[in-house]
């Protein structure tokens, strides 16, 4: 792993989240960068020529969850409009999909918002990944 | 015990001769190094093998000249140290070759294994500390791990983009015995070349007007001079090169333009400018050949063939991208070329760019009568002949030798040009001479870099090598000068430098020398170097305030080039 970290590092990669863990006989880590697909599958590339690298892949899709409280109900149909999966949960309203949507929508009902807490971005459980 | 995999037997006994075995199974037959407390199991089983040892006087020039062997043969160069301060010291030699790409496998020795993580005495982590530029390595802690090793460290060394690989061996592993040592294959890497991307390129390469090919060190790596030649020949396409890639391609070709970036010439980087298509095969659009670059090649489409696809779109986004070794990609865009191809359409491009390539023609005719490096490149070309390889150190003569040294012949130009490491040509044309004993070696190097490693001087002795060292000798470090002159108000802090009486130096070490100086008789002098037997220096006396032009300052443009006419920077 210390190869694979220090070529992180080196190439400058921007890294927004890391995590690793035992797999098996070796190690999986999943990585998430800040930038745009075309370079992250060129750092997919890069990193795949490590002789330490068993397997890679990119993710397709990269996802953010936010957990709000709004008031009022007009968030439901707004954000059925555009394509963020959402649900409301013990008065927590738990909303997921692109980045770049989340944001916008949250942009669109910040007048309402009571309180908000993001957790993003994630890559979509099960895909790409070391 | 028989390895399937290459059908040799071997019978290794201890870490040290299994780590000869896999050395002997790899084909090696020249070792640079030095010996040192952590390695002297290994060095106690060497003589038992037949593999040459060269005894360098600095481990740094032991990966230098591993380096020159590799560059000037296309083997994997090998090069030995001891633990601590040995290890410490191949490092700038492997980083050296990482940036340019150069097969090596360094062996260090390392503390015993009770010993280490415990500061003990010439203990240093040289595996972590050389993580960031070698290709991979290793520490091997199981002697019956040690012949698989370091036959992987080959095979990692010169698969893909070639690089160095490191293999650090406790000495306790070194004298410990061995059982298993069957040899595991690495894992296969398929070579992606994909049709329609081939033909995509070729598609565009016909519908250029203004085309040209940038050719890189891939071309050398991989062997495709030949491609490269029949590429540019069947749809008249003028060639460039990096400063790597020179000498892949005959200069005195009439398709042959010369190379661009930072001091390359101004008609290469103004036909850069105006080029619709670029057609880079093994490169990787280096900051000293893009500059700015928002403003390269504005008017180009890319193509963009490289064996690391991680090189396709790092600096400047193809509009094909090709992740494949140049030689393979080369020939099968050569099928969509299988008759020579009538050009006319770039003829006048051909023409264009001839004509802004006469003043400099000029220039460069009027400046060889004047003493000067444009006459000593000159010199040295007509005493060695067609056979020289020429290596050059880190500075502005290098790329005086560069510019006016007419290299003809396949893979005669080495120099260090990533990591731009100054003393690098002593040792690395040590490892040229070894490679190719009976063909003229010359190093063209600066009065700064040459006293680097200039220890090396009597391995070159004790070895009888035909080495002709020709030093620019102006009392600074020249090219950091030049900058300062322009950059710094010619405040030249720190950069005038001396030297020893290199004739005299020469002579101390059992060689010949001579100083040579402006109204002395250059081709006289390097015709008596040439006529010498074994290593001569030549200690140019040239004018301390020469500059490199022309100049395009650092993350600027073609359109802010510095050319010699300027009167403008500090009084250039």
């Amino acid at each position: 792993m210390n190869r694979f970290l220090m070529t992180l590092q080196n190439k400058r990669m921007p890294v927004a989240s890391f995590t690793a863990g035992r797999d098996g006989s070796g190690m999986r880590a999943t990585v998430l960068l800040d930038c745009p697909p075309e370079q992250a599958r060129r750092y997919v590339a890069l990193l795949s020529g490590l002789e330490d690298v068993e397997g890679i892949g990119a993710a397709d899709e990269t996802v953010e969850v936010a957990l709000l409280k709004v008031g009022g109900d007009a968030w439901r149909e707004s954000v059925a409009l555009t394509g963020l999966e959402a649900h409301e949960e013990n008065g927590t309203i738990v909303v997921s999909g692109e980045p770049e949507k989340l944001e916008a929508w949250l942009a669109e009902i910040k007048e309402d918002l009571e309180d908000l807490i993001r957790l993003g971005p994630v890559i979509r459980p099960g895909d790409g990944g070391v | 015990m028989e390895n399937t995999a290459f059908n040799i037997e071997y019978k290794p006994r201890t870490g040290s001769e299994a780590m000869c075995e896999a050395l002997l199974d790899e084909g090696v037959e020249y070792l640079f190094g030095y010996p040192g407390g952590a390695i002297m199991p290994f060095y106690d089983a060497l003589p038992d093998y037949p593999l040459k040892h060269v005894l360098v006087r600095h481990e740094q020039a032991a990966a230098h000249a591993a380096d020159g062997y590799s560059r000037a043969t296309g083997r994997v160069g090998v090069c030995v140290a001891t633990s601590g301060p040995g290890a410490t010291n191949l490092v700038t030699g492997l980083a050296t070759a990482q940036m340019d790409s150069v097969p090596l496998v360094a062996i260090t020795g390392q503390v015993g294994r009770p010993a280490m993580g415990k500061d003990s005495f010439q203990e240093t982590n040289v595996m972590g500390m050389t993580l960031p530029f070698t290709k991979h390595s290793f520490l091997v802690e199981d002697p019956d791990e040690l012949y698989p090793t370091m036959r992987r460290a080959f095979e990692i060394a010169r698969s893909g983009r070639p690089g160095p690989v490191l293999v650090d061996v406790p000495k306790d592993v070194q004298f410990a015995a061995c059982n298993d040592n069957g040899y595991r294959r690495l894992r296969e890497v398929p070579a992606p070349v994909a049709s329609p991307a081939l033909e995509a390129a070729a598609v565009l390469l016909k519908k250029a007007k203004r085309p040209l090919i940038l050719a890189g060190h891939g071309i050398t790596l991989s062997g495709a001079e030949l491609e490269l030649r029949l590429l540019a020949e069947r749809t008249g396409t003028p060639v460039v090169t990096t400063l790597l890639g020179i000498s892949a391609f005959p200069e005195d070709h009439p398709l042959y333009i010369g190379w661009p970036g930072m001091h390359g010439a101004a008609s290469v980087n103004r036909a850069i400018d105006k080029s619709d298509l670029l057609f880079a095969v093994g490169m990787r659009f280096d900051d000293r050949i893009t500059g700015a670059v928002d403003k390269f090649a504005p008017n180009a489409k890319i193509v963009h063939i490289d064996v690391d696809p991680s090189e396709l779109g790092k600096v400047v986004r193809p509009t094909v991208g090709i992740a494949a070794d140049a030689k393979a990609a080369l020939r099968g865009i050569l099928a969509s070329f299988e008759e020579t191809e009538n050009r006319d359409g770039c003829a006048e491009w051909r023409e264009e760019i001839a004509k802004s390539q006469e003043p400099e023609k000029r220039c460069e005719d009027e400046a060889r009568n004047e003493y000067g490096p444009i006459r000593i490149m000159h010199a040295i070309k007509a005493a060695a002949g067609e056979e020289v390889r020429l290596v050059s150190d880190v500075g502005q003569h290098q790329m005086w030798a560069a510019q006016f040294f007419e290299f003809t012949k396949p893979n005669s130009h080495i120099t260090s040009g990533g990591l731009g490491t100054m003393g690098f040509a002593l040792p690395a044309a040590m490892g040229v001479s070894f490679a190719y004993p009976d063909e003229p070696v010359w190093v063209v190097a600066g009065d700064g870099g040459i006293q680097m490693n200039l220890q090396e001087l009597a391995s070159i002795r004790d070895f009888g090598l035909n080495i002709k060292v020709a030093i620019l000798n102006n009392g600074y470090l020249g090219m950091v000068r030049q900058w300062q002159q322009f950059f710094h108000n010619r405040r030249y802090s720190e950069t005038p430098i001396s030297g020893p009486d290199y004739e005299q130096f020469a002579t101390a070490y059992g060689l010949s020398g001579k100083t040579v100086r402006e109204g002395d008789d250059v081709e006289a002098a390097v015709r008596w170097a040439q006529e010498q037997p074994g290593c001569v220096i030549l200690d140019f006396h040239i004018d301390p305030e020469a500059n490199v032009y022309p100049m395009i300052p650092s993350g600027m443009s073609v359109h802010e080039m510095i050319e010699e006419s300027s009167a403008a920077y500090g009084g250039a």
